[in-house]
């Protein structure tokens, strides 16, 4: 046979083979269609497959030293495909016992109805079945994880968790309005959680689900499932602490003065990062909570009453030249405007007054004069004023559902002779208690105003995505001489003026009382809106801060006397735990100098006992009861200290007590020299040791 | 007019004409089934289902024009080119096969620089190793019974190169081991050599599990496989769903976009494509794609009788043998006569560089076609005489 000839013949039998081949799938159609066709019909409406959503982890809010402020935490239902493991891992001594475990955890059934539960699913070939009447946290999953046959997995042993999610505030209602919540299709509704939702959400995934028999789901887990991405956390300025105080001293003075609502806000000076901001509204029952965010929000937009005088002073000092010695006559306390009355709220007036006493005792009668005699030719200019200490418009603050103030204007038809007079000393315009923090702040940092900042950075675990940066308003509000003038005058206040029920001799305050009858209706009456807004310490301000409390009921209704307070009751708590603003102590009265106690690992809830006790900034990364330090920042930070079955944990730092209750416990036996913490270990850690064998310790 | 037409397709679709068509016909089906299978995919990633339509479609004709641009070049080249690419091909898979080690998965893919597209250098592989097949069988047509000077070599490329593909892609390794084996036989390869190829392939396949990364998918998919042979309810997920789509299709089939199929399976435009068919073109639409991939064998493989040189015969039929196999081997997996292996259907199946591959060898060939219609000879004659001129 000649080659070609072999070759066209070889070609042959394998086109034949090949068309064999497609015959074969033609005729397995044909099988499916006609032979299977009923089977695939039923089977198709049984086990119908739906490609459902699958929720992402929402990202956590955290606090300026890294604190939890919200997280969402994890809960399993605990589930099985008991026609998964084989038979024999599968045998009597391995069921009895994952039956007598699930008995013990879930407390619902007993061991031997548990053991039916599953042979009897598996028998049937039911493929879902689910245990306990409830989900598990992630420490319980670990542990269930290690049960009999559990511990083969998914693939081998049958084990099927589902993960759910559930939003936690380690915190409860601290700061709740402003880190905010969500509803019930994990959408952030108000404060951070809203406003920085699209952050928060992450990126929802899409799984296969099987549905089974009861019109249970079960996931398929095919690889062309959606993979979710989580969602990312969020740092704030938020301090814990502050925050805790400054709700704390708020909450007790609305109690006590039966108030409508009451809003407090720290900020540190040099960055516009809120410490802390509490909001707490008054409910049908009489309790507070955090019911609005009075601080920002439109709901918190009011006239700011006599707070509003240093915008005034500062206008006056930098377009005339006034001096703070300049007499000012402000009579017996009532003062005509066309046919409106000026009152000052000193019973029989003040009489003839300097610029600066004026201020200080808060004449709105000298304020409107002085206005009147120099802005009224030309109004406009005065609102100029305004516009540049930026508080005629919103903040553009990190929060949706900002305030917008009010304010008129001369082209305004509102607009009418008195109008310039009342807005000297905070009436006829609105503002939210934020833009007014935000000018004593600008004063404090001498003459910078900055925006004030809640959120700090978005980021992926360590990583830092996006960064918000201190962003400045108006570098210089005002001319230097101008500016010492207005601080001289806000201590003042405190030294000698409004507010010196507050005055101390540790450190100086500097700040301004607001009163502010409530317009009701267009009528003034004779409820008022409470505040003080200032900072300190007044010689090297570190924080600013506002409070307002609108409607105290009783004998107290001044700013003086129901918002002062809680600014120095916040104050002196800051002052007392902030060493930096402390004036430094000589030498001698120094602490013996010598080795400092130190904190190197050991039992969790003990370290962060004596540190919080000690005012140590301490958090937490792990739910385990032992661990190791780190320093993150000013402050520790807890580490797991491993402790896995027989193998020996990483002893070192641990005091010898504590060394010794861990080894001991596992079976090891101790043997140590030295005095101190342990220093080093004769098994390196990770090792694995049997029971009974000596482990030595050296300590140093 | 149309004579016009007629004459100037004459002039540029040069080779056989039936080729052409069948070409054009399965691309038409590809454009029908994946527009209708991409619905889901659509969905799932909000996007508009145009997009895919107008992406693939474009690929295709990319593919088409990849198919004209080759037929023109003489076949006489391929023999050249494919040992350069084969040598080529070597280092490429050894680095994507590292490249996806490190990432601890099956990455069979490596990204073009500058035009940004990915690219599975076993396409490339495969197309290489056949054409030099083709070329080392016809030099060696004279001592073919020689083992030693003659099967040696093209025993080692074989293991070598299907080797390196198994680290990654079990499945299109053996494809293209039983491919090259089915070429061996026609090229007149004893079959005693044959059977000791086998003893390589099982040789190499094995090393290849052991060092690769796809031991622990081929062997899940082998066992769902035989499970499945005597309980259909221990399918896999994308096997059970095509058998329900395969079933619901009927005789007729549900029409064009009426699969419900498409949303519960994985991948229906691309290894899952003959179900979606199926579905909504019934078993006669089935019967019409099995037919057209069976004459385009008997077309590819015409060369064989027609050219002189056993070169040209023996890589037309080669390159004809691996496109039908592969796609009689997908429509297998998708019926259910075999495991699930991820092989696309060629030339209907949504995806890149596989319509690339499958554009240059059709165009090969047609180049092949397109010479033996002048006779091997005269096109012997004529590249010498333009060699001379030049």
């Amino acid at each position: 046979m000649n080659i070609k000839k072999s070759i066209v013949l070889r070609v042959r039998i394998a086109f034949i083979i090949l068309s064999i081949f497609a015959l074969a799938v033609i005729f397995k159609i044909g099988h499916i269609q006609f032979v299977q066709g009923e089977y695939w019909d039923k089977v198709s409406n049984d086990y119908a497959y739906k490609f459902l959503d699958v929720k992402a982890t929402r990202g956590s809010i955290y606090s300026d030293n890294g604190s939890l402020l919200a997280t969402s935490l994890p809960f399993y239902k605990v589930a099985m495909d008991p026609t998964i493991p084989s038979a024999k891992l599968l045998n009597k001594q391995n069921l009895d016992s994952l039956s007598y475990q699930l008995s013990n955890f879930f407390k619902d059934k007993s061991p031997s109805r548990y053991k039916q539960m599953i042979q009897s699913a598996r028998e049937e070939g039911d493929k879902y079945i689910v245990f306990g009447g409830r989900t598990v946290n992630y420490l319980e999953k670990r542990k269930i994880m290690n049960w009999p046959i559990f511990r083969k997995g998914r693939m081998k042993g049958g084990l099927i968790f589902e993960k759910k999610e559930e939003r936690f505030r380690p915190f409860n209602n601290l700061g709740y309005r402003t880190i905010g919540y969500i509803n019930e299709e994990e959408k952030g509704v108000v404060g951070l959680e809203y406003s920085f939702n699209n952050f928060l959400k992450g990126r929802d995934g899409k799984a296969w689900y099987q549905k089974i028999s009861g019109g249970k789901l079960r996931p398929v887990y095919d690889e062309s499932d959606i993979k979710t991405e989580d969602g990312l956390d969020i740092q704030t300025s938020i301090d814990i602490n502050l925050q805790d105080v400054t709700e704390t001293a708020l909450h007790k003075a609305l109690d006590y003065h039966q108030a409508e609502y009451g809003t407090a806000v720290v900020m540190e000076v040099a960055t516009g990062e809120i410490k802390a901001i509490s909001n707490l509204g008054r409910t049908s029952s009489g309790k507070y909570f955090e019911k609005y965010n009075y601080a920002i929000g439109r709901q918190g937009v009011t006239e700011p009453g006599s707070t509003f005088k240093l915008a005034t002073m500062m206008a006056l000092l930098e377009e005339t030249n006034i001096s703070l010695n300049d007499s000012i006559e402000t009579g017996n306390g009532t003062y005509k405007f066309y046919n409106s009355t000026v009152r000052d709220h000193h019973a029989g007036g003040y009489g003839m007054l300097s610029i600066q006493d004026a201020f200080e005792k808060s004449s709105n009668i000298a304020m409107a004069k002085l206005v009147d005699q120099h802005f009224g030719v030309d109004p406009g200019k005065f609102l100029s004023y305004i516009d540049d200490l930026k508080m005629s418009g919103p903040i553009g603050f990190q929060l949706y559902g900002e305030g917008v103030p009010k304010i008129v204007r001369p082209s305004d038809t509102e607009w009418s002779g008195i109008t310039l007079p009342w807005m000297s000393y905070g009436y006829g315009l609105e503002m939210t208690p934020m833009h007014t923090l935000m000018l004593y702040n600008a004063v404090a940092n001498n003459g910078k105003m900055i925006k004030p900042i809640l959120v700090k950075s978005v980021r992926k675990a360590e990583k830092e995505l996006e960064r918000y940066d201190t962003e400045v308003l108006n570098n210089q509000i005002c001319s230097e001489p101008t500016l010492r003038k207005l601080k001289i005058m806000l201590e003042g206040v405190v030294e000698r003026g409004t507010a010196n029920n507050i005055k101390n001799s540790y450190y100086k305050i500097a700040g301004k009382t607001g009163t502010a009858q409530i317009l009701k209706n267009g009528r003034y009456t004779k409820t008022y809106v409470t505040s003080f807004v200032g900072y300190f310490p007044a010689s090297k301000p570190k924080y600013s801060a506002i409070i307002l409390i609108k409607d105290p009921k009783g004998h107290y209704q001044y700013g003086a006397s129901v918002a002062a307070p809680v600014f120095k009751e916040i104050a002196d708590n800051i002052y007392s735990r902030d060493i930096e603003l402390h004036q430094s102590i000589s030498e001698k009265y120094r602490a013996e100098k010598g080795v400092f106690p130190v904190i190197r690992a050991g039992k969790k809830d003990e370290l962060m006992l004596i540190c919080n006790e000690l005012g140590i900034s301490n958090h937490t990364q792990t739910e385990q009861s032992w661990v190791k330090t780190a320093v993150s920042g000013n402050s520790v930070k807890w580490k797991e200290l491993e402790m896995k079955g027989k193998a020996l944990p990483d002893l070192i730092g641990l005091t010898l007590r504590d060394a010794i209750y861990l080894l001991e416990q596992q079976g090891w036996k101790v043997r140590y020299s030295g005095l101190g913490r342990v220093v080093s270990q004769s098994v390196p850690s990770g090792t694995q040791v049997e029971k009974g064998k000596t482990i030595h310790l050296n300590l140093g | 007019m149309l004579e016009k037409l007629k004459i100037s397709f004459k002039q540029n679709l040069k080779g056989d004409p039936v080729i052409w068509i069948l070409v054009l016909l399965l691309s038409f089906i590809s454009i029908l089934v994946v527009y209708s299978a991409t619905g889901t995919l659509a969905y799932k990633y909000m996007k508009n289902p145009e997009n895919y339509l107008i992406n693939h479609t474009l690929l295709l004709f990319l593919g088409l024009g990849a198919m004209w641009l080759t037929h023109n070049v003489n076949f006489k080249y391929f023999s050249r080119i494919s040992r350069i690419l084969l040598l080529l091909s070597v280092p490429l898979l050894m680095y994507t096969f590292l490249k996806g080690a490190t990432l601890n998965e099956a990455s069979r893919w490596i990204i073009i620089p500058i035009i940004n597209k990915s690219f599975q250098p076993s396409d490339l592989a495969s197309l290489a190793l056949i054409t030099s097949l083709a070329s080392m069988l016809s030099k060696r047509q004279q001592n073919i019974q020689d083992f030693k000077s003659a099967l040696i070599p093209m025993l080692i490329w074989c293991g070598v190169i299907c080797g390196l593909i198994a680290l990654t892609n079990l499945s299109s390794a053996l494809l293209l081991f039983l491919t090259c084996m089915l070429i061996m036989f026609i090229g007149r390869v004893p079959v005693k050599y044959l059977a000791m190829l086998v003893l390589v392939g099982a040789l190499a396949g094995v090393t290849a599990l052991q060092l690769g990364v796809r031991k622990g998918t081929a062997i899940s998919r082998w066992e769902n496989f035989k499970e499945s042979l005597s309980d259909p309810t221990q399918l896999g997920f994308q096997a059970f769903n095509s058998r329900i789509a395969i079933a619901n299709g009927k005789i007729f089939g549900k029409g064009p976009g009426q699969s419900i199929q498409r949303n519960m399976l994985p991948h229906p435009y691309s290894d899952f494509v003959f179900a979606i068919i199926i579905e909504e073109y019934g078993m006669l639409g089935g019967i019409v794609v099995v037919g057209l991939y069976l004459i385009l064998l008997y077309r590819g493989m015409r060369a064989v009788y027609q050219s002189e040189q056993p070169f040209g015969g023996l890589l037309s039929a080669g390159l004809s043998f691996a496109i039908v196999f592969q796609a009689l081997v997908n429509m297998g997996v998708v019926v259910g006569l075999g495991p699930v292996t991820g092989l696309p259907l060629p030339l209907v199946s949504m995806g890149g560089t596989s319509i690339l591959f499958t554009g240059i060898a059709l165009g090969m060939i047609q180049s092949i076609t397109r010479a033996d219609s002048y006779g091997g000879q005269s096109v012997q004659s004529k590249v010498t005489t333009k060699t001379a001129t030049a």
